[in-house]
């Protein structure tokens, strides 16, 4: 049984096709990164899958049931983007009535409300209000209705969007942990993220599937990707052009070389050698090319 | 559905507005029992003004006061037939609006159906009017104990007709509210469709009465349509208007629990 399965899903705001006959099919495993540019579809795909809006065409079904059905309540859960809690009430009270509305009942529910906020460790905000506090603790709060009860699948949408690094991490490392025992998809434009977490990735652009499939693709094969902060430009990819087995070397963002070889040849150590030479320092070697080169370089 | 009604008076009572909100109805009620219907009762008492508000009431149509046994309980049973539906256009107002914009509707709608949220919230409000029923006759009755005990007794006897009318009054207004509080951002553009959407149909239903009509049917399709008729009536005998607000529930309520399911969350 797939954890998503879509059939022609379309869905338009007038003459905008947000979503546009997606045939997607998604097994359970690793958390799923799903990714694109804005307006590439995400969330429009995250809120058919909730039921939050109906499509326009096709059909769409989660854990084998239609999405949106009765049936899949307590098995999936979601962060949806921009949905924010009631700010007259206690964290408490209303992760409380969502845990009712989920079948625990008397002291269970609030038992359930302070697990889930130990999990995204926020222990002490069950008494507070929404706006007693910060934007990432009010985001952690929001994950952690998503944990409620025992989902099989978490659909988060920007989980970390906006988000100071200490909460990404701690966000990060919640969604890590959890994975054990459940399924997530994430929806984000963190790309770094998303490699650091995710198994999977689904990628939509313009309303259309543009590629899914495991995110370690063997189109990977045959490059390297070196983050030097002080090596000088041109020396380095001399140096490394040198090297047997370097076919290029291109300078990428955020200080990144991407260094292409010939496929099966092992150039790592050779690499290593030659900064250990020059006394370069590196602060990452990645085998192939990350997420953000694979799909938009 | 149990815990979303609950959750309704939860919404009233834990909440800063809510508490606004009652001390607000307090005031203005006591302001009206103390103001209104204390010295309007005390006019009634004495023959010669008795006399003349009655007469002005028998020419209006309306039930004159002297046959009830209680002047306060005639005087409750006639403002509080075209005021509390005011009172409910207000606070019943915001069933599903805020939830809709602030995305909290989502969280909601992970857990319980569609139509839970949209009865639960329905019934949760109707009681909660049910409950401003019964607090706004408990103090006519403190009213009429304090001004003539003697009278206390008819009163309650009067009692079941006048709740029961009520309670009858105020259904279709909470299904206009939730209706309108679907499509609404806030709860105040809910009551403000509610008004402006009522003024606008009367206009429309007077000018069509006038210039195609009669169209007898028409009477009858605004909510409170029936107030004027019910005002001359007494007794048991007002419950043969009692289908019109069941009506206009039904329609009403089925209409809302229809945009709900279709609305985008």
């Amino acid at each position: 049984m797939s954890l998503i399965n879509t059939q022609g899903l379309s869905k338009n705001y007038g003459a905008v096709k947000a979503l546009d006959s997606l045939d997607l099919v998604v097994e359970p495993g690793e958390p799923i990164a799903l990714i694109g540019p804005n307006g590439a579809g995400k969330t429009t795909l995250l809120s058919l899958l909730c039921g939050f809006i109906r499509p326009s065409a096709g059909s769409a079904q989660m854990l084998g049931h239609d999405a949106g059905s009765s049936a899949l309540r307590g098995k999936v859960t979601a962060l949806p983007q921009d949905a924010h809690l009631d700010p007259r009430f206690s964290i408490n009270r209303q992760l409380g009535l969502f845990a009712r509305l989920q079948g625990f009942r008397g002291s269970s529910a609030n038992e359930e409300v302070q697990r889930v906020l130990d999990t995204v460790l926020l222990s002490d905000a069950g008494v507070k209000k929404p706006g007693e506090l910060s934007h990432g603790m009010r985001k952690r709060v929001s994950i952690a209705q998503a944990l409620m009860g025992n989902p099989e699948l978490v659909l988060l949408d920007e989980p970390t969007a906006g988000i100071d690094p200490p909460n990404v991490k701690i966000i990060r490392d919640l969604i890590r942990t959890e994975s054990n025992n459940k399924t997530f998809v994430i929806s984000s434009h963190n790309l770094d993220e998303l490699e650091k977490l995710c198994g999977t990735v689904v990628y939509l652009n313009e309303g259309k599937l543009v590629e899914t499939g495991p995110l370690v693709a063997t189109s990977n094969d045959g490059f390297l990707t070196i983050r030097l902060p002080s090596a000088p430009e041109d020396q380095f990819m001399r140096e490394c052009k040198k090297l047997s087995g370097v076919l290029d070397v291109q300078r990428q963002a955020q200080g990144d070389y991407l260094i292409q070889h010939t496929q099966g040849q092992a150039v790592d150590q050779a690499l290593l050698s030659m900064l250990a030479k020059n006394s370069w320092q590196y602060r990452h070697l990645i085998k192939g090319r990350s997420l953000e080169d694979r799909l938009y370089g | 559905m149990i815990s979303i009604a609950l959750n309704e008076w939860a919404r009233l009572f834990l909440a800063k507005r809510g508490w606004l909100a009652i001390v607000a109805f307090s005031l203005v009620w006591i302001v009206f029992l103390m103001y209104v219907i204390a010295p309007a009762a005390r006019y009634l008492s004495s023959p010669e003004m008795g006399g003349l508000i009655d007469l002005i009431l028998g020419r209006m149509g309306s039930r004159t006061l002297s046959e009830w046994q209680s002047a306060e309980m005639g005087l409750y049973w006639m403002f509080s037939l075209f005021l509390l539906p005011f009172f409910t256009m207000v606070s019943a107002a915001d069933q599903f609006a805020s939830d809709k914009a602030r995305g909290t509707m989502r969280f909601l709608v992970l857990r319980a159906s569609r139509t839970q949220i949209f009865f639960g919230r329905f019934i949760g409000q109707y009681l909660i009017q049910l409950f401003v029923i019964l607090v706004t006759f408990v103090s006519v009755i403190a009213l009429i104990a304090y001004n003539a005990p003697e009278n206390v007794a008819a009163a309650l006897q009067e009692a079941p007709v006048v709740l029961v009318n009520l309670a009858l009054v105020l259904l279709p207004y909470v299904a206009l509210m939730a209706l309108l509080s679907v499509f609404a951002k806030t709860a105040r553009q809910a009551t403000l469709l509610a008004i402006v959407g009522w003024i606008m149909l009367w206009f429309i239903i007077s000018y069509v009465q006038s210039k195609f009509g009669p169209f007898p049917f028409l009477d009858w399709v605004l909510p409170g349509s029936q107030l004027t008729s019910l005002v001359r009536l007494a007794g048991w005998d007002t419950l043969s208007l009692a289908p019109i607000p069941v009506a206009h529930t039904v329609v009403l309520i089925v209409i809302g629990w229809f945009a709900m399911q279709r609305s985008d969350i």
